[in-house]
């Protein structure tokens, strides 16, 4: 563990942190133009999360240790995970952090205990809320799976500091490129709880998963299940961006490459925020029941990558 | 020193087993505690033992007694049997501690010292199993094995349930046996010795037959799908402590005798791998969505079993893949997956089954519906099965993930090596195993979130008591071993000598604690400390009530909807209605009816086959001495024409 490194904690973790309210806000705001409003402002998230923090934190009375360690949790596991992506800044990976297996079991880390939260304080919304989401995560795994292992095929590297400093053995070709952003694409909405699998926008119980499950909470902890689900984001964004262009990324620390790195990647981050919402506005959100056969649909695109690659 | 620790620890293990059987009339705590105490320093022994011969990495061995040239008692205690002696000691150790207690609140005065011994020679049986020399040794404690656990299985022998799961028990474990010793008879006719050394030479049809033979013994013991039946019917049954032990580290004697025999006296085929591979992907993926599906908190477990002993043997499968296609380093860290999470399962699952125990104590019911807001009434126990479900949910940074982990890199990094036909292969086997693991965490969500989690749905549960002391620290040390070895692992490798592409779950660790407390921080200072606990939001009813939470069935509801085509649910209406229209509802019936597939497709018929022999065969045994006569009187004629002939 370098000073390097130690930097590299603090200035992703931070700048992770500050744009991924925005990114929200920014999908907010498109899906809002594609309706013909003119939608919240584009800080409307922080100052939203602010807010939150502000007011008390309420428990239901059956509710267990579960529910409040949840929120610290669930941000802590999120915000390790975003280590392992660098946005702006790559430094030389230490102690396997940026390998993809781990990065994908701390994003199950996180849906786990969410998970139990939402059946904690027993109210039929989170019970509900949370067996969807298990359910989803379980049938979409082996589509995850296999597009990380493609990208640990192409990129013949397990860790994703070596794939976009584009340090690995190997070096995609562009066709396999976009068939490999495709699928992360799709796997960017699943996990992000976006139409057509899930609306974040809405409360309403017949639709919702992701938001079921943190219905119960309130307060700084919902603030803190907010914010990770916005980072969750971010990085998921980030993986797939700096994956496909990584143009501008700092591979040294000076301040003039890392304020470049942190302009580029608002830009390009908002250019794929616009690309979401505009998926989405296009899309009305599937049938629970449907869900599994999009997936199919998904697993079979990236087998077909593995397969091009495997017999190319 | 390293034997005379090994004889000390069987002695000690003796004596566990005779102290209760030579006092089996006198119902007195201080007998049982003497016997659950010998376990405990046998293991001590045994602990010792193992961990010097694995750092040390030396073998030795000795002879015992030798009654005749061909075939002798001994035993040998290399790197591989130290490894798995070690989980021995570590889960008997563990389980006699919580069963010394466990035992005083059980039913059956002084015949809990039968119990008592039975558990004592259980061990012993699993002890000499690992460190046999030669397969027919080998084979007589594997026998000792099977038959001590089934006393153990049939303790409650009054109950109809009981009985049938022993049954059941009973027969697909010395179905096991026998072709163990079908294997072991191939290989003496093969090699012409009992000794566990290479057979040279190309597999050949027999040695092939062998492999086969001992493979399908093997992984009936283990609990491979389709072999598993026996599991779901015989853990929940048993004491808890029992099905701890047995889950823990009886399954783990049959990965020891296949790794052995792989090893040591086969050279493996590629298919023999894909074959390996095949069995434990089908195991790791219906065991898992089977387990979902039980709501038995017993059962539930025993199927996670078949689905980590799947994992299991994934893992071996792809080492013998790899070996037999000469990638050595994925080999190891293969293998070293396969061993490790032995050792993972075997801390994860009979803790999970030692705080299950506890918690069918305090509510005395199995089933999950009739559970919930344990947490509040039973914190340790509660929390220690919370180490338990996210260890096998496979979640960093504990022990689970650790293992999974190497098998996943190993999947991960291979597809660049093998054949186009493999890395196809491989892609899908991969896909599946990922499912299992998601699946998994599912399932214990829904096992933690019906059990500990919200208001009770029963009056027992209600009235539900943590349990004494002695209890918790069994499953306390075990649930301590999960988080040591899931977050030192990559120290804990680099000690024994092996270099592995595992993270550093210490700094991981550390990172995530930094994290937590940096934010609570964060949070302390900027935020609103205001905490009120008061009602939420229940739909408008004035109170939460536990008919409204949602049930473990309700929660798996999905999985069973999306999977049904495995689960063969056949659901059945039948209405009948006021007017011609179908339109004013009179009444109806509506069934769910949950096809055992396994059960009724597999297991039936070859039963019904059997009996229908047996019924043809029995009719030659009609107890008049006349028709005996006529059998000695032909079979003496018989011998006489087939001498003559011969002769």
């Amino acid at each position: 563990m370098n000073v390097d490194f130690i930097l590299y904690i603090a200035i992703n973790t931070l700048v992770v942190l500050a744009i991924a309210p925005l990114f929200v806000s920014m999908i907010k705001k498109v899906k809002a133009w594609t309706q013909g409003r003119s939608g919240p402002s584009v800080f409307q998230t922080y100052a939203s999360l602010r807010k939150l923090l502000t007011k008390e934190v309420i428990y239901s009375p059956s509710s267990s240790r579960i529910m409040r360690i949840t929120p610290l949790i669930t941000i802590a596991s999120i915000l390790v995970a975003a280590l392992f992506v660098p946005l702006i800044f790559v430094p030389e990976p230490v102690g396997g952090i940026g390998n993809i297996i781990l990065f994908l079991y701390l994003l199950a880390l996180a849906r786990f205990f969410m998970a139990l939260a939402g059946l904690d304080a027993g109210s039929s919304f989170g019970g509900m809320g949370s067996s969807r989401e298990m359910s989803i995560s379980a049938i979409i795994e082996p589509t995850t799976i296999i597009v990380f292992a493609a990208l640990a095929f192409v990129f013949k590297t397990l860790n994703i500091f070596d794939m976009v400093s584009r340090m690995a053995p190997g070096l995609p070709a562009a066709p396999t490129l976009i068939l490999i952003s495709i699928s992360l694409f799709i796997i960017l909405i699943v996990e992000t709880s976006r139409i057509p699998i899930d609306n974040p926008e809405t409360h309403l119980e017949l639709t919702m998963i992701h938001e079921g499950m943190i219905l119960e909470q309130s307060g700084r902890n919902l603030a803190l299940m907010e914010l990770a689900a916005a980072v969750k984001l971010t990085v998921l964004m980030g993986l797939l961006i700096n994956l496909i262009v990584p143009l501008g990324l700092a591979t040294s620390l000076t301040l003039i490459g890392i304020l470049i790195a942190v302009i580029l990647f608002v830009i390009k981050g908002s250019i794929l925020a616009g690309i979401i919402a505009i998926f989405e506005s296009s899309m009305a959100k599937k049938r629970f029941f449907q869900l599994p056969s999009l997936f199919a649909m998904a697993f079979f695109f990236s087998t077909l990558i593995i397969i091009i690659e495997v017999f190319s | 020193m390293i034997i005379e620790l090994f004889l000390l620890a069987i002695i000690t293990l003796l004596a566990g087993t005779i102290v209760p059987l030579l006092a089996v009339s006198v119902n007195r705590r201080y007998i049982r505690t003497i016997s659950l105490c010998c376990p405990i320093f046998a293991s001590l022994f045994l602990g010792a033992l193992s961990l010097v011969v694995l750092f040390s990495g030396e073998t030795s061995g000795f002879t015992l007694y030798q009654p005749i040239t061909e075939f002798s008692f001994s035993f040998v205690i290399d790197r591989l049997a130290s490894f798995f002696l070690l989980i021995i000691a570590i889960v008997s150790a563990c389980v006699a501690l919580y069963f010394s207690e466990y035992v005083e609140h059980m039913d059956g005065s002084s015949r809990r010292n039968i119990l008592c011994g039975f558990t004592s020679l259980f061990i012993l049986a699993m002890v000499l199993v690992v460190s046999s020399a030669n397969s027919f040794c080998f084979f007589l404690f594997w026998e000792l094995m099977a038959a001590s656990s089934f006393f153990l299985v049939t303790f409650e022998y009054t109950h109809d349930e009981t009985k049938k799961a022993g049954l059941f028990y009973f027969f697909m474990t010395q179905l096991s046996s026998l072709f163990v010793l079908l294997g072991i008879i191939m290989l003496y006719l093969e090699s012409g010795s009992f000794a566990i050394a290479p057979i040279h030479g190309a597999s050949t049809l027999p040695i092939t037959a062998a492999f086969l033979v001992l493979f399908i013994g093997f992984s009936i013991k283990a609990g491979i799908i389709p072999f598993h039946k026996w599991l779901p019917y015989a853990h929940p049954e048993s004491p808890s402590p029992i099905s701890a032990l047995m889950s823990g580290v009886m399954l783990k004697i049959a990965i020891y005798g296949l790794i052995r025999f792989l090893l040591d006296v086969f050279t493996p085929d590629l298919w023999w791998g894909a074959l390996i591979l095949a069995a434990g992907i089908t195991s790791a993926v219906l065991g898992v969505i089977y387990a979902l599906k039980e709501h038995d908190i017993k059962g539930m477990l025993a199927y996670s079993s078949i689905e980590n002993i799947g994992i299991i043997f994934t893992g071996i499968g792809l080492w013998v893949i790899f070996s037999a296609s000469n990638l050595p380093l994925l080999a190891t860290i293969s293998l070293l997956g396969a061993l490790f999470h032995s050792l993972n399962h075997a801390l994860f699952k009979s803790l999970l089954f030692l705080t299950s125990g506890s918690v069918v104590h305090a509510t005395h019911t199995r089933d999950i519906e009739h559970m919930g807001g344990l947490a509040h009434r039973m914190p340790y126990t509660s929390a220690l099965f919370f180490i338990g479900a996210v260890s096998i949910s496979a979640l960093p940074p504990l022990n689970g993930f650790a293992s999974e982990f190497l098998i996943f890199t190993a999947f991960f990094t291979s597809v660049a090596f093998v054949s186009p036909l493999f890395k196809v292969l491989l892609f899908i086997c991969l896909a599946l195993f990922a499912l299992a693991s998601t699946l998994s965490a599912a399932c214990f969500v829904k096992a933690f979130g019906s059990i500990f989690l919200a208001l009770p749905r029963s009056p027992q549960s209600e009235v539900a008591k943590e349990v004494p002391r002695a209890m918790l620290i069994g499953p306390g040390i075990l649930a301590a071993a999960c988080i040591l070895l899931g977050v030192c692992a990559f120290q804990i490798f680099g000690i024994v000598g092996f270099n592995v592409p595992l993270p550093d779950m210490f700094l991981i660790s550390l990172l995530l604690l930094g994290m937590g407390v940096l934010v609570y921080v964060v949070l302390y200072v900027t935020a609103s400390r205001e905490v009120r606990v008061s009602e939420t939001w229940g739909c408008g009813s004035r109170s939460q009530q536990a008919s409204s939470e949602y049930t473990g069935h309700g929660f798996s509801e999905p999985i069973d909807i999306i999977f049904s085509a495995i689960y063969r649910t056949r659901t059945k209406n039948e209405r009948v209605f006021f007017d011609l229209k179908n339109c004013i509802f009179r009444e109806g019936t509506g069934e769910i009816h949950l096809l055992k597939v396994f059960e009724e497709y597999l297991y039936n018929p070859i039963s019904q086959l059997f009996m229908q022999v047996a019924t043809k065969v029995s009719r030659f045994q009609n107890g008049c001495l006349d028709t005996y006569l006529l059998y000695v009187f032909v079979t003496v004629i018989a011998l006489i024409i087939f001498l003559g002939w011969f002769a």
